[in-house]
């Protein structure tokens, strides 16, 4: 058996009969090249294509707008999106002389856990997609789906979908399961940029990347390899390419730390964007209740499903962000809380309420509760914890692998953006990215002056 | 191209792909400081910012964690490099605060952001380690919590037994 190669092509990449003809054409190829690929395809097109995921969901939907459909019914609608661009791109193939095979997630031996919508492949049985290369044809799978094995819990064979990224991940794990020589992930850009392209027209193709950086810069926003691709890639140490369906360019290497230039590990990888996010300030003038009034704001976040991030505590003061759709339910369930605190409970049960009140037109909670405390101010103090919310920001990101031992890159963006007159509201940052929260509306401008402070533009 | 794949094996792989759901590892970095800088709290706390990073920058001495509060700016970093940061702020006539002799806990998680209560829970376990948290820092992968140097050991055991986690943390 020859080497073996994993191709995904994406949603663009298979949308109409001339862009499969040419993502065929990369396939065929490869196998005149000597590989053995194995295809992984999305569905086609994206959301407004008859047959694109999105599409198909709605359909669904509008059974009963006040309903939303069952999970395992709407994995199972999911699913037809890839099972459909599969046997288009099989034919296709086959129509080009190609010998083919079609196969669905199941069919392809990709087992998952039963969580529907967000499934992880726990096994690869790829028994069908190794007899059909014995056989000389190419297999071609359905990304972004797997079945249930039975267990306790779930019935065997239900069809389960991956969640976000999805077919960027069954390629990742196939290539781990088959060993594969490298995975390729086929786009409609030329590999991995040093910025959204969009933005920042001259941005820079990254010739190599380290898996780290392809996962940093896709949890941050930048729309390339999923992470959970990378990672599985990274775990199993298999080479991934990033490369355009529709030229010759090579593309990007996506590979272990150890196999990159010292210089790769010292740069400056690229900015991204993400999120639509709201930073909420709650000021805690007392700094030994401060703890305990803290943790039963971020247990009230975690009681109703809402992420925070980007927490920060000075002495007196609590912030953190939250995700823009769920910032007015964080604002409703904060306004009027009462934190009951105890200086000592041994003496005295209680010692202070906490009481927390937004701005003016948003503590309609407050102004209802705070009076049905005065009756106690003879014997606990209230006190008010005033709130204050920024809506409308979100994350611009420097991903760099080695800042922490780098000095002068918190000073670089600090300057570039409020040089510019873009405010920062906090500042976070990992092992390998420095995130600041600006304003909504001067992300692009600040994704273009760092991508220009960094020197990332050029050829 | 893909010259390292010459002698694959074509045997068939039953492999557990995919990184744990939830939080699966605890980490540990030793020997850190961390220093908060006063800052001007309204007209000027730009410039005082900026002049924070600057001297440190110029005294090459990188900085982490770093946040930004109404009247001071604040970050981790080596405490190796805190005598030379405390030179140079005192040069600069920043007024500070320092705190030595503390260690980063980092709780490791795939898609960090995707989770909820993992803040609450880390407080909870910190908090029956009898545990201070001084700054917290977050990635999508990590919420990193800066402690007591001496209190690592009880906080990374509370943690670990709170996530379940059975591996010893490593630093």
């Amino acid at each position: 058996m020859g080497k073996i190669l994993v191709q995904k092509f994406g949603g663009t990449s298979v949308d109409r009969d001339a862009h499969r003809r040419m993502a065929a054409r990369k396939v065929i190829a490869a196998r005149e090249a000597g590989f053995e690929p194995v295809v992984v395809v999305s569905a086609i097109g994206r959301a407004g294509a008859p047959y694109a995921t999105d599409t198909l969901v709605q359909e669904l939907k509008k059974i009963d707008p006040t309903t939303p459909p069952p999970p395992r019914e709407m994995d199972m609608m999911m699913a037809c999106g890839e099972i459909i661009s599969t046997a288009v791109m099989a034919v296709t193939l086959q129509s080009m002389g190609c010998p083919a095979i079609a196969l669905s997630g199941g069919q392809a031996g990709i087992i998952t856990d039963g969580v529907y919508g967000n499934a992880r492949i726990l096994s690869i049985h790829p028994h069908s997609i190794l007899k059909a290369l014995e056989r000389g044809q190419t297999p071609v799978v359905c990304g972004f789906q797997g079945v249930t094995t039975i267990t306790e819990e779930s019935e065997h064979g239900s069809i389960t979908t991956l969640g976000r990224g999805g077919s960027d991940t069954t390629a990742s794990a196939l290539g781990a399961a088959l060993n594969a020589c490298a995975v390729e992930i086929y786009t409609d850009v030329d590999g991995v940029k040093t910025a959204d392209p969009d933005m920042v027209p001259d941005a820079r193709t990254l010739k190599e990347c380290t898996y780290a950086e392809i996962a940093e810069m896709a949890h941050l926003g930048a729309k390339i390899v999923h992470p959970r691709a990378a990672e599985i890639a990274m775990d199993y140490g298999i080479p991934l390419w990033v490369k355009s369906t529709f030229s010759d360019h090579p593309g990007t290497r996506i590979v272990g730390d150890a196999e990159v230039s010292e210089e790769t590990r010292k740069r400056i990888t690229g900015i991204s964007h993400t999120g639509k996010l709201a930073f909420i300030r709650l000021e805690i003038e007392n700094e030994a209740h401060k703890p305990i009034v803290q943790q039963e704001v971020y247990r009230l976040m975690a009681r109703a499903g809402i992420s925070i991030f980007l927490v920060s505590f000075s002495p007196t003061a609590l912030s953190f962000a939250v995700s823009r759709d769920v910032y007015p339910i964080a604002r409703d369930l904060l306004d009027g809380m009462v934190v009951p605190v105890a200086t000592n409970p041994k003496s005295r049960p209680l010692s202070h309420f906490y009481i927390f009140k937004f701005s003016e037109g948003l503590d309609l909670a407050y102004r209802n509760q705070r009076p049905l405390l005065h009756s106690l101010e003879d014997f606990i103090e209230v006190v008010d914890v005033p709130g204050t919310a920024f809506e409308y920001g979100t994350l611009v990101s420097v991903v760099a692998g080695n800042h922490r031992q780098v000095p002068g890159v918190m000073l670089a963006i600090y300057e570039t953006l409020t040089g510019a007159g873009i405010p920062i509201y906090q500042v976070a940052d990992s092992e390998m990215s420095v995130s600041c929260l600006v304003p909504e509306n001067e992300a692009d401008r600040a994704v273009r002056l760092l991508h220009e402070r960094f020197g990332l533009s050029g050829s | 191209m893909y010259a390292g794949a010459m002698n694959q094996k074509t045997a068939i792989n039953h492999v557990l792909f995919e990184r744990e759901r939830g939080v699966y590892a605890v980490e540990v970095t030793p020997d850190v400081a961390h220093i908060a800088v006063h800052v001007r709290a309204e007209q000027g706390r730009t410039e005082d910012i900026l002049r924070v990073f600057r001297t440190l920058a110029s005294a090459s001495i990188p900085i982490f964690l770093i946040k930004l509060h109404r009247a001071a700016v604040s970050f981790a970093l080596n405490a190796q490099q805190l005598p030379e940061a405390e030179r140079c702020l005192q040069a600069a006539q920043f007024a500070y605060s320092v705190r030595p002799d503390l260690a980063v806990v980092s709780v490791i998680a795939s898609s960090m952001r995707d989770l909820t209560g993992v803040m609450v829970t880390i407080a909870d376990a910190l908090q029956e380690a009898k545990t201070l948290m001084y700054g917290v820092g977050d990635a999508h992968n990590s919420v990193q919590c800066l402690i007591d140097g001496e209190r690592v050991e009880a906080a990374v055991s509370s943690l670990k037994q709170t996530f379940a986690l059975e591996e010893a943390a490593h630093g």
